[in-house]
Formats: structure tokens, sequence, C-alpha cells
């Protein structure tokens, strides 16, 4: 192996030559630069290769003495993977920078390479002293690239870091002045073990002055307004080597002399790193200069890594995990901003807006969006892993405040950077980007390199926690599935639709085959929705016309995420398989024209709904050590918070009230197969979800206050208030979302019962809503297709033109509205017989009265669409695709074969639901009997049948001569209308009713949920006021910050 | 085999005795509110006329195939209504098919006639059908509830949502019966079988001043004869209904001579 000092004779003899080379040839010069860092990349990657395979760590001892009398440097494995990621980071930097560093003149790669030492050396060193040396040549450098940008705020931002990084380095210098003269060495192993912040006043104040000094260079809120305008002015290239390897090396110097420091400082260090996570992003989210909304996110998460760090050292969990979890965020980090710096220096200009660009570049959206899910911690990549290991220790530990604030600092991370991805991804703008190959590659090998590691990262926490083992298939395959899937068809899919939406039915298909054999009954209900409902859409979306790209990929990969939810054995399976759902149907909403606010607040309520969840997940295995779903089918598990956790993200995920503000606008406007997805199946995953958790709750319910009875009146106002608000949308696919909102309502309100009459009910809607609201947003996909509209009062007459699509419609809402001798009326048996026998007899008036608002809105949506008088410009209008009926027409076979005979369906309903769910269904031939009454589905059907037969007949043989008149043939008060828009009865359709109970509906929920956004806003738009752009204030900022902190935590010694 | 055919021709005997018994009932409150109003007032057996007259008609106008389904649904709609429920307690030939469902069967099933007549009078074009149907729908709304609040009460007073169970909790004298026991449910109930027939102050949907006879606007001739016929049988079912909910039913005395 080559000597580690090696990585510096490399640099700094290197540099020295970069200077008579640049005088030949500046490409000369160029190459040498690239020469020695590669040198260094290569040292250090060899290194890490040689110790991660076992081989022992290097410690140097310089001038060939021993310490504290020489300087030694130490590379470990953790030093080594710092080091290596730091090379690699400056030698692709190198080419990202190859543009600049042609321009200026050679120092720009002399300053380049001396930055890359400083790194180097504040990593290995194990001498305090040094480690101030390699600090300062690192901020010389670093301050002097930063200022090489020809403009005055890069001076400026310069000039501020050098105000302090001075100001660091006199605290730091005074630190060690004091520790020297207290323990006599400047080695930090040897001061480690002499516990210097434990030698009176001085001891600690001596530690107090070298601690706030790394702090300041890391970046704290509030005073850390500096580093902001660094991130603001400086070049894309310099700032990717900044935020990563620089703000590594520091985080890992902090590490080195935590010992030093004893734990004292832990705690401070915890509250000062979460509160710079949380107070970071939020001000991020006002945040519209996208360079300065990196840097936020830069100071947020290496504010989060060291909370992390000391927060979880404080509570006292092994060093290993941590160590894992902080390398976990530490990597995600580093590549991830590495990459999305140089992707910044690509695009012109300042706005997020200006990333419009990247509309027509999909690749490059691509690797955008690799890097920012990275960030915002989806899986595969560390981030969430690490995630969801610091939340569950946390949760073990008690620590609820801080897990709390982690997730809302999360909450606006994710809101800061999906905002950006809507912007990237929806903006118009005529600009094209321009071509910088080196920042491009580098930010495209960084993104390939999250990928992997992410892969890796997945498979080791897969293998350490995963129990998926039951399966014919290992478990991380299972568990990556539906990622690997998804990049299967990505690669293939410049492919044409009809081949790829094959080719997802094929691997659905596949899939299921592979992992039916081994899901227990119950969840198998759901594993047969999700699969046979994805391929349903899958085989609907043939209709589509035009090839988008990422269709295909997106939706495989979330049929095979919902697939992958009811197999989990355990809550991390259980909550993997949801992000991969969550993040999938984000991309999808996205693909709707004008879905950029939909989806957001999408994304922003499903991951509110995650975190619940996660946090439920956490709280349970906090209280019982619990993370298998066997055990927890148990019982005797204290579940009750878990429950409110995990019901309230079940609810929100569902559009439950008050949640449900995310609802309308994700389902209108998405794709019109995509809502079909969304409304029909995507909302069974969250009644599976909260299926399991009532489910584990009755099991372990040992009386008290029963929380299912609120769940029941959750659902019963659920169910009241989207139909009301149904009644009175214009838009039909608006009007659709309340209706599913209402029906999810009915869901929720028979599962709260949680016997088995409310749990046959339960499945039975969820079984007929997945056929019905598959019928309707299928018919509606065509009729918008046809029309160009959603808005119904624009359509009418269509029962002409599309006759097929007609009768699916009818049939679904008959269904829906649960009028016998329809399938719809099983369910509103079950439900009213169960609730009255419960003795929820209020809730069951008010089912009562949703389902008679809903005919309001269902003959509402039939008559104005289909009904009434046909506009002029839908004369021509043609019969929906043959891929979209023959759909519709399967399932409304399905429904007939249902309302024939209700047996088929719901005897096995009944025999999958768990022994611990109290009752039975009680059959006497065909008729189910209850304690109160009694139905027969297929004798009401046969009678109606007959009955309508009869009459049919009589009509037909008594009807003579039969003339039929064409449209406007009307009695109509002596005159012959022929405008069709004021013929046809449409618009404002139930004013009376809007006056009536309108009031009921005011949107309060989206005001409340509007104060909370503005608040934020505001609260965010005052508190970023400290960042006046001053650098005397924020040097006064810095010195006050460390004086509060000296206060704080030095008073009571 | 031959159980179902007595089924049939036994609901067939019903059909007859109800229709009639409605023809009947609605010649008779003509004839009281023209007497009301000061005037002569049509004969008794005016709805016959009416029926007879418009299913004589020789030219039919059509809209379209939902329009002609239409009546055929409300039709359907008013006979099977009476085919769920039992009319006469303690009576094999007048249960008709009863055994199909209990109360909340009939509730929803009243809604059948409903929608597709409201359907088939929407394929018509005349704007004055839907207005019609809408009011008719909100006023739904309105009765729905307190009738059905009013029937959770039967349930939770006696136990069953069986009509019959519901009659037989009631036998035993004049002071059993739900008018009498349950007073505020048989107010509750007997309101909203106002607003379900459209009677006077809940008749906005029909409109009698404003647009012509509300959502039948369109029909004509047979159409409106089928329309006409379940009026008779829809008001009959829904007032046997009533009866057996709240006022005792109607049995056939303790010997039973019709079993």
């Amino acid at each position: 192996m080559v000597n580690p000092i090696y990585l510096f004779v490399a640099a700094l003899g290197g540099a020295f030559l970069i200077g008579p080379a640049d005088k030949v040839n500046k490409n000369l010069s160029f190459w040498l630069t690239v020469m020695i860092v590669g040198v260094m990349a290569w040292i250090s990657g060899s290194w890490f290769h040689f110790i991660e395979k076992g081989g022992e760590s290097a410690q140097v001892f310089t001038a060939g003495l021993r310490p504290p009398v020489s300087i030694n440097l130490m590379l470990g494995y953790k030093e080594a993977f710092i080091l290596v990621l730091s090379n690699v980071a400056g030698l692709l930097g190198i080419f990202a920078l190859r543009k600049r560093f042609m321009e200026l003149p050679a120092y720009a790669m002399m300053l380049y390479v001396a930055m890359l030492t400083g790194v180097n050396g504040i990593v290995m060193t194990r001498d305090i002293f040094n480690l101030f040396v390699f600090i300062e040549i690192n901020s010389i450098a670093t301050y002097a690239l930063i200022a090489l940008e020809p403009s005055r705020k890069a001076l400026s931002a310069g000039f501020k870091y050098m105000i302090a990084g001075g100001i660091a380095s006199i605290l730091f210098l005074l630190g060690t002045i004091y520790i020297y003269r207290l323990g006599g060495t400047l080695n930090i192993d040897q001061l480690a073990m002499l516990g210097i912040a434990d030698m009176g006043k001085a001891g600690w104040l001596a530690a107090f002055l070298l601690f706030s000094s790394i702090l300041i260079e890391l970046k704290p809120f509030p005073a850390n307004g500096w580093a902001l305008d660094v991130y603001q002015s400086a070049h894309g290239g310099v700032l990717a080597l900044i935020s990563s390897a620089n703000a590594g090396a520091m985080f890992y110097a902090l590490y080195k002399v935590m010992p030093i420091l004893g734990d004292q400082f832990l705690g401070l260090l915890a509250v000062v790193g979460l509160v710079t996570f949380f107070f970071s992003n939020l001000l991020g989210t006002r945040q519209h200069n996208f360079k300065r909304l990196l840097g936020y996110s830069s100071v947020g998460q290496i504010g989060l890594m060291m909370g992390v760090y000391a927060l979880l050292t404080k509570l006292g969990m092994e060093q290993a995990r941590i160590l894992i979890i902080t390398g976990a965020i530490f990597v995600n980090h580093f590549l991830a901003k590495a990459g999305l710096f140089w992707m910044a220096e690509t695009i012109e200009g300042e706005d997020l807006t200006a990333w419009g660009v990247l509309r027509r570049n999909p690749e490059k959206l691509f690797s955008f969006g690799i890097l920012l899910f990275s960030l915002a911690g989806f899986p595969p990549f560390p981030m969430f892993w690490a995630k969801w290991n610091i939340v569950m220790g946390l949760a073990e530990h008690g620590s609820y405040v801080a897990l709390a604030t982690i997730l809302l600092g999360s909450m606006f991370e994710i809101f800061m950077l999906l905002r950006w991805l809507g912007v990237a991804a929806k903006t118009k703008t005529e600009k094209e980007s321009a071509d910088h190959y080196g920042l491009e590659i580098s930010s495209r090998i960084f993104m390939l390199a999250l990928i992997v590691i992410g892969l890796r990262a997945s498979g080791f926490f897969i293998v350490n926690s995963f129990n998926m083992n039951t399966y014919m298939l290992p478990a991380s395959a299972v568990a990556m599935t539906p990622l690997i899937a998804g990049a299967f068809i990505y690669l293939i899919d410049w492919l044409g639709v009809k081949i790829k939406a094959v080719l997802t039915i094929v691997l659905t298909g596949v899939y299921l085959y592979f992992i039916i054999p081994a899901v227990l009954p119950l969840p198998m209900l759901f594993t047969a929705v999700f699969g046979l409902g994805g391929i349903i859409i899958a085989f609907a979306s043939m209709y589509r016309k035009i090839n988008v790209r990422g269709f295909y990929p997106l939706l495989t990969m979330l049929i095979l995420s919902l697939v992958n939810i009811t197999i989990a054995n355990s809550t991390l399976e259980f909550f993997t398989a949801w992000e991969f759902m969550t993040l999938s149907s984000y991309l999808l909403l996205m693909q709707g024209k004008n879905a950029q606010e939909h989806a957001l607040r999408y994304v922003m309520f499903s991951m509110g709904a995650a975190f619940l969840i996660m946090t439920g997940f956490a709280v349970l295995y906090a209280n019982t050590g619990v993370t298998d779903f066997a055990s927890l089918l148990l019982g005797r598990y204290p579940f009750r918070w878990s429950f409110i956790l995990i019901g309230l993200g079940m609810l929100v995920k569902m559009g439950g009230i008050g949640f449900h503000v995310w609802l309308p606008g994700a389902y209108a406007e998405a794709d019109d197969d995509v809502s079909t997805f969304f409304s029909a199946i995507l909302s069974k995953a969250a009644v599976y979800g909260l299926l399991l958790a009532i489910l584990v709750y009755t099991i372990n319910y040992r009386g008290g206050f029963d929380l299912r009875s609120v769940l029941g009146w959750i659902g019963a106002l659920t169910a009241i208030f989207g139909a009301l608000m149904a009644v009175f949308q214009e838009d039909i696919k608006r009007l659709l979302a309340y209706s599913s909102m209402s029906q999810l309502g009915y869901i929720v309100l028979a599962l709260a019962m949680a016997d088995h009459l409310g749990w046959t009910a339960a499945l039975y809607i969820t079984v007929l809503h997945v056929m019905f609201k598959g019928m309707l947003f299928l018919a509606v996909a065509g009729i918008v297709h046809a029309t160009g509209t959603r808005l119904m009062y624009r359509m009418g007459g269509l029962i002409k033109k599309m006759p097929l699509s007609f009768i699916s419609v009818l049939i679904a809402i008959i269904a829906v509205s649960g009028v016998p001798p329809l399938a719809g009326f099983g369910a509103k048996w079950m439900l009213y017989t169960g609730l009255i026998q419960r003795g929820w007899y209020l809730r069951a008036g008010i089912a009562f009265f949703s389902s008679a608002v809903a005919f309001l809105y269902l003959f509402r949506l039939i008559h104005s669409m289909f009904l009434g008088q046909l506009k002029v410009e839908h004369r021509e209008v043609k019969e929906a695709s043959p891929w979209l009926i023959a759909p519709q027409f399967a399932l409304l076979i399905g429904i007939m074969v249902v309302s024939m005979f209700p047996t088929i369906l719901l005897k096995p309903l009944s025999a999958i639901l768990p022994d611990s769910i109290p009752g039975q269904l009680a059959w006497q031939e065909g008729t189910l009997l209850s304690n109160l009454g009694y139905w027969n589905g297929s004798a009401v059907m046969w009678v109606t049948m007959g009955v309508f037969m009869l009459v049919l007949l009589w009509l037909i043989l008594w009807l003579r001569q039969v003339k039929k008149v064409g449209q406007f043939n009307i009695v109509y008060a002596a005159e012959k209308p022929f405008i069709p828009e004021t013929t046809h009865y449409a618009y404002n359709f139930f004013p009376y009713y809007q006056k009536a109970l309108g009031g009921l509906i005011k949107p309060r929920a989206t005001s409340f949920w509007n104060g909370v956004s503005e608040w934020t806003a505001s609260t965010a738009g005052a508190i970023r006021q400290i960042y006046t752009g001053n650098a005397q204030t924020y040097a006064m900022q810095i010195f006050l910050y460390i004086i509060v902190l000296y206060f704080i935590v030095g008073v009571g010694l | 085999m031959s159980h179902y055919l007595i089924l049939i021709g036994n609901a067939a005997l019903t059909l007859f005795i109800v229709m009639n018994w409605g023809l009947i009932m609605g010649g008779l409150i003509r004839k009281i509110v023209g007497r009301v109003h000061g005037r002569y007032g049509p004969p008794i057996w005016q709805p016959y006329i009416d029926i007879i007259k418009t299913l004589g008609k020789r030219t039919s106008v059509i809209h379209g195939t939902m329009f002609f389904l239409g009546p055929v649904f409300r039709l359907a709609g008013g006979i099977g209504t009476l085919m769920f429920i039992p009319v006469l307690y303690e009576s094999s030939i007048f249960a008709n098919f009863s055994f199909s469902g209990d109360i909340l069967l009939v509730m929803y099933f009243i809604f059948f006639g409903q929608l597709g007549m409201a359907l088939g009078a929407g394929e018509s074009g005349h704007p004055h059908s839907p207005l019609a149907v809408g009011r008719g729908l909100a006023q739904m709304t309105a009765f729905e509830v307190p009738f059905a609040l009013s029937v959770i009460s039967l349930a939770m007073q006696y136990g069953t949502l069986s009509i019959t169970g519901i009659v037989a909790a009631q036998q035993g004298g004049i002071l059993n019966w739900t008018l009498f026991t349950n007073p505020l449910a048989t107010i509750a109930a007997l309101i909203a079988l106002q607003g379900m027939n459209m009677h006077s102050p809940f008749d906005i949907v029909l409109a009698p001043q404003e647009i012509p006879i509300g959502p039948p606007t369109e029909y004509q001739s047979t159409f409106l004869g089928l329309l006409q016929t379940n009026r008779a049988i829809f008001t009959g079912a829904k007032l046997v209904l009533f009866m057996n909910l709240f006022l005792g039913g109607s049995s056939v005395g303790a010997g039973g001579f019709m079993n």
C-alpha cells in the first residue's frame, strides 16, 4: 500500500508543477491537476478497499517520532470512506470546473488542490494544532475559490466567509492554547483520555472554545448567514465541494474532537443540530433562488447529522448503529448535494423557474429527480433507512420532541425539494439548456453512485431487518421488486404504448403468481384488488395515443409496491412498500397537465401520513419491541397511541374529513386513467392499513375509552360531507373524487364496528367500490377524451353518441346508490343492520342521509353528461375507445354477477375474516340473516327482473305507433328551443340545496390548511429577516451566538 | 316449480286488489279535494277513465331508449315495492315476496322507480324534467332522514327490522300500535309520507303553477298510462307499509280465514 502521506506529497508536489505547466499549455496544467487529484483518489480508494477487505488501518508518524513530539496521521475505515468520497468528488469537480479553469489563471487549480489537501489533512490528522493548520489551508483556499467568481456578490461572500472563518480560527487557537496548557499534549487520542472538560472552569472553557469554533464552521442556525450567502453566489463546481467534502471534513473534525470534550457537549450539540435542521428547512421553503435553497438544504443536512449523532450518543445507542445511521445520512447528503450543485451550475439564471429547461430533457430531469428524492428520504436511498432507524431509536428512548422536530423539519424539506421538482417539470420555458459536459457528467456519475449505494444500503438494511423469507424469492428481491420492475420498463421506455402495457400486465401477473401462494387470506383480498386492479388499469391505458415517458415504469412500480404492502410481514417492510407507493403515485400524478400544485399538496399530505404511520410503528416498537405483524396479531400489546397515529395516517392518506383537501385536486388533475387508479385502487391501500390497525387494536383492546367509536364518527362525517361536497361540483372528476371520499367514509364506518357484519360490509364495499368507481372513472376518461372538457354542463345528450359508456355509468351509479336489485344494496343493508345492531343509531341516521344525498350527485352526473340536449360541437363525437370500454364491461359483468348471486362474494369475504373479529354471518340458503332482519339478494334480483320484464313486455305489446322525434322537439311553452346551451338544465343544478345546506360545507378544512401553510410561510419569512447580508451583522451574530451558548450551558458550572 | 307459480299467482291477486284500491282512493281524494274547493269534482272512477284514455292514444312520441324505459322502471318500481311488503299479517296469500328482505329493502327499493323515471325524463331534453327531478331529489333527502330515524326507532323498539316482525309486535289491541307506543316516530314518518307522496305543502316538485307537471312533462299516451297506473299502485304500497309500521298492520283477525 502507498503510504497515506503521499496524499499530501502528491498534492503539494503536483501543485507546484501546475504553475510552470500552465506557462506551457493550459491543457497541460489542467490534465496535471486531474492527475494529481486522480492519484489522491486512487490512494484513498486503494486504502478503503484494503481496509474494507480486513486490512489494518494506517498510522503515520511524521518525522519518525511518537506523539506528543510529532504529529501522527490516522487512516482507518471511517477516514478512508470520507476521503475516497471527497477525492472522487474532487476529481469529478475538476471536470465540472473545466470551463472556469480554462478561463482563469493557473492559481485557481492550485487553490483547488490546496482545498482538497486541507480536506485530506482535516480528516487524517490526530493532532489538534495540525487540525487547525489544515482547517486554515482548506478555508483560505476556499475563500479564494469563492471569490474567483467574477461578481461582486461572490467577492463579498468570500469576504464574509473569511470573517466567519477568522472568528472560528481565533476561538480554535484560544481553545488549543488552553488545552495544551492543561493537557500538555496536542495529540487528540491522548487528550481524549485526560478529560479536559472536567478540569475545572478553565478546562471547560477550553473545551467550549474548541467546540464552538468547529461548530461555527458547521454553520449552525442562526449564525450561518455568511454560509448561505456563499452558497448563493459561488460557482456550482466550488459549492459542490464546499457542501460535500468541506462540510464532511468539518463534521469529521467535530467527531474527532468530541472525545476530548467529553459528554458534556452532546446535549448542546443535539439541540444545535436539530434546531439548525428544523429552521434551515423551514426557511428554505420560502426560497426561490435555487443555489441558496440548496444552501439551506446543505446546512440542514449537516445539522441533522450533528443532531442525530449527538442525540443518539447521549441516549446511549450503540456506537456501531449510530455510525451506520450518521454514515448513511452523510453519504446520501454528500452525493446528492454535490450532484445537485453541479447540476445547478448548468442552469442559467437564479430563480427556480429557470429549471423549466429540464422539462424538455427527460434524462436530466430523471437524474434531478433521483438526487432530490434521495435528499427527501425516499427508499431505496440511504437517507430513508437512516430516518427509519433514527425514528425507531428516538422512540425507543422516549425522545419524542426530537422525533417530532426531525419529522417536521423533514416535512419542510420535502416541501422545499418537491416544490422545486414541480417547477422544473412543469414550467414552460423557451430556453434551451446549454451544454456543460463536465458538470453534467459529474452530476450523473454521483446520481448513479447514489442509486448503487442506495441499493447496497437497502440490501444491508433489508437483510438485517426484513422477514420476507416466506416467499419464493429472497427478501431483498421482493422488497425491491417495484423499483427493479419499474427500472426495467424505464429502460425500454422507447417502445410503443401497447407493448409496454402488455409488459406491465405480464410483469404484474408473474409477480402475483410467485407471491400469491404465500399470502394469508385476508391480505390476499387486497393483493388481488391491487394486482388485478392494476392489470385492468394497465389494459385500459392502451387507449393512450401519446407515449408519455415514464408512465408505464411508474405504473408498474405503483402496482407492485401496492402488492408489496399486502405481503409485508413487518413494519419496515410495510413502510418501505408504502414509500415506494407514495413516490410512484406522486410522480404519476405529476404527469397530469395542470397537476403541479395538486401533486405537491398530495405528496405533502401523503408524506405527513407516512410520517404519522412511521411514528405509530415507532411507538409500538418502543413500547413492545415488536416489529412483526405475526406477533402483533397474538395480542397483549399496548396499542392505543400507536393506533391513534397509524389510524390518523391512514385517514390522511384516504382523504378522511379534515384531511380531504388534497383529494379533489389530485383526482381531478391526474391523467384520466391515473385518476381511476387513485380512486378505485390506490385508496384501498389506506383501507388495508386501517383494517390492520383496527384488527390489532381490537385484539389488544382491554376496555377503557373505545377509539373505534370515534373512528365511526369520523367515517360517518366523511361520508356525509363527501357526499354534500360532491353535489355542488361542476367538474365531473371532482365530483367523483368527493364521491370516493364519501364511499371511503362508509368503509371507515363499517370497519370501525369491528364485528363480523361490519367487516364483511367494509370488505364488500371495498370490492364494489373498486368495480363501480373503476367503471365510472374509465367511462369519464372516455368522455373527457371525446368532449375535451371536464365540466358537466358543457356536455349533454351524449347517450346517443356514447351508448356503451352510458350503460356502464348507469349500472355503476345504481350500484353506488345502493338501489336494489344491484349489489350496492347489500352494502347498505349490512351497514345499516350492523350500525343499528351495535346501537350506533345516530351514525346510522347520518349514513342514511349521506346515501340519500348521493342520489343528488349521481343523478346530476348522469343527467348532465348523457341526458338532456346534445351540444352542437359534440354532434360528431364517437364512442370511447374499446380499450376503455372493455374493462368497464368486464367490471359491469362482475357487478351483475355479484348482484345476482351475492353469496359468491359474501361467503368468501366472511370466511377470510380473522376469528378475533367477533360474530358470524348466519345464512339460510341464499338469505343472509341478522339479529334484526334478513336479505336475499338473488330473490330481490329475480322479483325485480320479473316485474320489469312484465311491464316492458306489456309496453312493447301495447304500443302501436311509435314516433321518434328529434332534438328540441319538446312541449316547451309554445316555442321551439334551438340552442342546446339554454335548453340543457345542468349548470348550478341544486341552487336551492346550496342555500339550504351549503353553509355546512364552507371550505373550513381548506382554510385551515391554507392557514397552516400561510403561517408557516410567514414565520419563515419573518425569521429569515435575520439574514441581512451584512458582514458586520453576521460577525455580530456569530459572537452573540457563542455568548448565548456559553450562558446557556456554562452558567451552571 | 308449482310453489313459484302459486307465489306469482298470489302476488298477482294482491297487485290487482291494491291497484284497484289505489285507483279508487285516488278518485275519492280528487272528489274530496274538488268538494273542498267548492267544485263538484270528477267522478270516483275518473282515474280509470284517465288510464283507458291515455292507453288508447294511437301515436306515442319517444325521445330515445332511456325515455322509453323510464315509465317501465317507474311501474316496475311501484309493483316491486308492493311485492316486497307483506300486505296482510299472518296471511301467506298476501305475504308477496317479502321473504326477499326486510324494511331496509323496501326503503331502498322505493328509489328504483324514481331513479329510472328521472333518467327517462332526462332524456326527453325538456329542461323542466331535470329541474323537477332535482327538486324531487332534494326533497327526498329531506324526508328520508326523518323516515329513516323513525324506522331506526322502530328497530330499537321492537328489536327487528322485519316488517312482519314489526306488525307482530303491535298485535293484541289498538294501544299496542306504534301510533300510541311511539307517537313521535309516527308523526315524523307521517310528515315524511306527505313528502314522499308529494302532497301539499310538499308539492313543489310538481310545481303546478310554474312548470307543467314536473318530471313527466314529456310523457304522453301509453307512457302516461303506465305512470298513472303506477301512481295508484305505488301510493297503495306506501300506505300498506305505513299501516304495517305504525297502525298495527292489516290483519285478517284471529282465525286467519284466508290462510
